[in-house]
């Protein structure tokens, strides 16, 4: 199993939700955030805004549906046909066990 | 090392601690959430608090039918506690259980998940140690 981490734009939180719910993801934690990217931030003259606020969707899964969740993730959280700076990062980590409290079983 | 990542309700999160404490992870680091979990399918299983809270409403129109049901089934995102611990692999077992007897109810859904990460390495900044000692 992965731990599939996605950092997107705040506004693009509901519609990458819907479209993962629909894909078959609906398991999902959301937390705000706040951070940077490579472009130091945005800098308004001499004002820079380095705390851009962003939401970090979490959700865990086989290992088999990654390219499905990466597609999703990828072609509805990306800001016109190119993309832009600040749409996000996507990370992903391994995952040794999951349990669910309601039934004590392992597995997801 | 582990990550043990356990998302809650939040109305167990003293419970949560106070397992944690007797356990012996007395450290974690929390925040707060929101989270969905898997789609409801056997409608039984939410039918008897979907009616105690549609008993609660004031008044019974199809918007509150929707809410109730959208809240119970998991479509909606709603609160929850994130509890990180960082834990030796000895111990993992142990705060899995502890874990999940503080915080089963009988609601038979939504009581949380518990995922368990490897942990590359660990620094404490007070004493710069590394590895295991640093937990």
């Amino acid at each position: 199993m992965i731990m599939v981490r996605a950092i997107v734009r705040p506004d693009k939180k509901e519609v990458v939700l819907f479209e993962l719910s629909s894909a078959g993801f609906n398991a999902a934690t959301v937390v705000d955030v706040v951070g940077r990217g490579k472009q130091k931030g945005i800098k308004f003259g001499d004002i820079v805004y380095d705390e851009i606020p962003k939401s970090l969707i979490m959700l865990v899964i086989n290992d088999e549906d990654k390219e499905d969740v990466l597609d999703v993730v990828l072609r509805h959280a990306k800001t016109g046909e190119k993309g832009a700076f600040g749409d996000g990062k996507i990370f992903i980590s391994p995952i040794d066990e999951v349990y669910t409290i309601s039934s004590s079983a392992a597995g997801l | 090392m582990k990550e043990i990542i356990a998302v809650v309700r939040m109305n167990k999160v003293s419970a949560t601690k106070k397992a944690l404490i007797a356990v012996g992870a007395a450290g974690f680091t929390a925040s707060k959430v929101m989270g969905r979990g898997r789609l409801v399918e056997d409608k039984a299983i939410i039918a008897e608090r979907r009616k105690t809270l549609l008993a609660l409403a004031q008044k019974d129109d199809q918007n509150t039918d929707k809410i109730v049901t959208e809240f119970l089934d998991g479509t909606r995102l709603f609160p929850r506690r994130m509890f990180t611990v960082l834990a030796h692999d000895a111990d993992v077992p142990k705060i899995i259980k502890a874990i999940i007897d503080a915080n089963k109810t009988q609601y038979k859904v939504g009581d949380g998940k518990i995922f368990v990460l490897p942990v590359l390495d660990a620094v404490r900044v007070r004493t710069k140690e590394s590895g295991d000692a640093a937990i």
